[in-house]
């Protein structure tokens, strides 16, 4: 392991009762000071690997280092240096933002004098001043949020890692999510291990980007590596139903890498989409064959996880593996419960 | 451990003190029992014998009943002392509930995302889950203390002479049987993540230990079969020390103390299961 890695993780795997394969075989490094995201759609095994990160599962094969300790051999330790966001919400809500912070410091063996200080700071920083004697269950969602961050933030981790954070929050309360990161990262250099649906998101945040599908890693890199990887535009182009195939028309023109045809639309990737829709829609019409509609587009990470995965990335949203593994467990307990 | 204990006992508390409706709902019922069971089901012995019979038959009927209600002057006392064992079950019932109701909604993940022992997280929740019930023990006792002093009303009369070791023995007997039950749902609380599955094992464990105890039925009026079982069950242990301390031990084989041993017994076998039990469950690692 290098001395500068945050996280390193070697051939993880996480199989829920023997049978659920939720994360297979993974690894990859997160530097210090870096926002690492991990992207998925949901059921990827982003939550598991979390979990696993955060010594709260332990994984069945492979290894987890994290801020330079074993998950599976020191798993306190790794509480204790660590802070985590969970996907749901968290707060207490019969207790106010601030007993919900006091009583998060004391968990971690703060003394209580401390505990005040330190949640008195924090209360200022989220900017949870006039709301900080309140019951957290009168909070608006995104102050809750906040609320949760504080918490994560009241042990002073090195390591923070944050599951899905901005799930149901509006676009303002996103952005200012966010905005408190920024501002964390810039002023104590924290680690940022983030996971998240939300493409543009990850695009805007994250230092570098691990894609993961069906629990295996298919791609890491810089948002750019990735979005170069796609090699340059991406035209969609529609034809009338019915009309033949123009793949052999488009392939030989000039700058096109790639073309993919998807329910009567062609996808193709070529280095200019700007001079390359004319010279595509002058040969199809050379050829006999109209076309009713164009798009072109800059590569985003929906382009990347299409092209790595072969399917967009919002057209199969389920249950997590976790929910899966919950809910078999659930079903196997009331039919063990019936008999 | 102690500053995690500190903080997450300071948390039960505080959610206890802003849940009034739960208080409220937990003194109605011993209220309504003293009021109205106690009340409706109490009758004064040596009102019902003769005191024109001839001394032989009088004597018996009164050694009779004071065989059902063992060394009791009334039902209602031998009731009373019941019930103040009767809540410190039932108050414990809904600890566990709390349990699972804090994983639903994501507290108890938040608490074991952070490195508070598991003793931590139980004992804090054993501490607040069992001084309620202790509470509400003495709150009985003093109601039905009360009750004795006001006209039309059948109350708890002591007729013992309790002095400070009777005193201690009661209050150990509560706090044993408190502590005891309170263990025992909490227990289940962690085990188990549906709160309809947790509630029917509550009513599986609840009922039959009430309903085989001595807490409500006269002693004397059980069967043999019954008065075996009802001898170990531990809210009769519990009764027995309160009854032979309130009313004189002429009706009980053994002293108060045998029966806190037997109650004692009880406590540290359940304890230790959910010691093992917990430990599993809360282990840092799932």
């Amino acid at each position: 392991m290098t001395s500068t890695a945050a996280i390193q993780v070697e051939g993880l795997k996480k199989i829920y009762d023997g049978k659920i394969l939720a994360v297979d075989d993974i690894s990859f490094t997160v530097q210090r000071g870096e926002t690492f995201g991990f992207l998925g759609p949901n059921g990827a095994g982003k939550t598991t690997t979390v979990s696993m990160l955060t010594a709260g599962l332990r994984p069945t094969v492979g290894k987890a280092i994290v801020d330079g300790l074993d998950v599976s051999h020191d798993p306190d330790e790794v509480k204790r240096r660590i802070g985590v966001i969970f996907q749901e919400s968290t707060a207490d809500g019969d207790l106010t933002g601030r007993e919900n912070l006091e009583v998060a410091a004391g968990c971690f063996g703060i003394a209580a004098a401390e505990g005040r200080d330190r949640s008195r700071l924090l209360i200022d920083q989220m900017q949870l001043t006039d709301a900080a004697d309140r019951l957290a269950k009168t909070y608006s969602g995104g102050m809750r949020r906040r609320l949760e961050l504080a918490v994560g933030l009241i042990n002073r981790p090195r390591i923070l890692f944050l599951d899905e954070p901005t799930l149901g929050l509006d676009p303002q309360g996103r952005a200012g999510f966010w905005g408190f990161i920024r501002k964390l990262r810039a002023e104590d250099g924290l680690t940022v291990f983030v996971t998240t649906h939300y493409l543009d998101e990850a695009d805007e945040m994250c230092d570098r980007i691990a894609i993961i599908d069906h629990g295996k890693i298919v791609a890491t890199g810089t948002p750019s590596e990735l979005k170069d990887r796609v090699g340059g535009d991406v035209v969609s182009l529609r034809t009338p139903e019915g009309v033949r195939d123009i793949s052999p028309i488009l392939s030989p023109l000039a700058g096109v890498t790639s073309v993919q045809k998807q329910d009567g639309t062609y996808r193709v990737k070529c280095q200019h989409g700007e001079t390359f829709v004319p010279q595509a829609v002058a040969a199809c019409t050379q050829a006999g064959v109209g076309v009713i509609g164009v798009t072109v587009k800059r590569p985003s990470l929906d382009e990347v996880f299409l092209d790595y995965t072969g399917r967009e990335f919002r057209e199969d949203e389920g249950p997590t593996a976790t929910d899966r593994a919950v809910m078999i467990q659930r079903i196997q307990g009331q039919m063990r419960g019936r008999r | 451990m102690f500053r995690e204990l500190a903080a997450l006992t300071r948390r039960e508390f505080l959610k206890l003190a802003r849940n009034p409706q739960a208080i409220f709902t937990s003194l109605m019922l011993p209220i309504l029992y003293l009021l109205l069971f106690g009340n409706g089901f109490s009758f004064n012995v040596a009102q019902y014998v003769n005191p024109s019979l001839p001394i032989p038959p009088r004597e018996q009927l009164l050694g009779l009943l004071d065989f059902y209600f063992r060394g009791a002057p009334n039902y209602y006392s031998y009731f009373a002392a019941g019930m103040v064992g009767f809540v410190a079950v039932t108050a414990t019932l809904f600890i566990g509930a709390n349990v699972i109701f804090d994983k639903l909604f994501g507290v108890f993940k938040r608490t074991r995302g952070t490195p508070a022992p598991s003793a931590a997280v139980f004992g804090s929740r054993l501490i607040a889950g069992s001084a309620q019930p202790i509470l509400l023990a003495f709150f009985v006792m003093g109601l039905a203390l009360l009750f004795a002093h006001v006209s039309g009303l059948h109350g708890l009369s002591i007729t013992g002479s309790v002095g400070v070791v009777g005193g201690l023995q009661i209050v150990a007997a509560i706090m044993l049987l408190s502590i005891m039950f309170a263990t025992l749902f909490l227990t289940l609380g962690v085990l188990i993540d549906v709160p309809q599955t947790y509630f029917a094992a509550v009513n599986v464990i609840n009922l039959p230990v009430l309903l085989t105890s001595d807490a409500l039925y006269p002693w004397g009026t059980m069967p043999a079969w019954l008065q075996n079982i009802s001898s170990y069950n531990p809210v009769s242990l519990a009764v027995n020390v309160l009854r032979e301390v309130m009313f004189g031990s002429g009706s009980y084989p053994y002293g108060p103390g045998v029966y806190l041993l037997g109650l004692f017994a009880w406590a540290a076998v359940l304890v230790s299961v959910a010691i093992l039990l917990v430990r599993r469950a809360l282990r840092p690692l799932e």
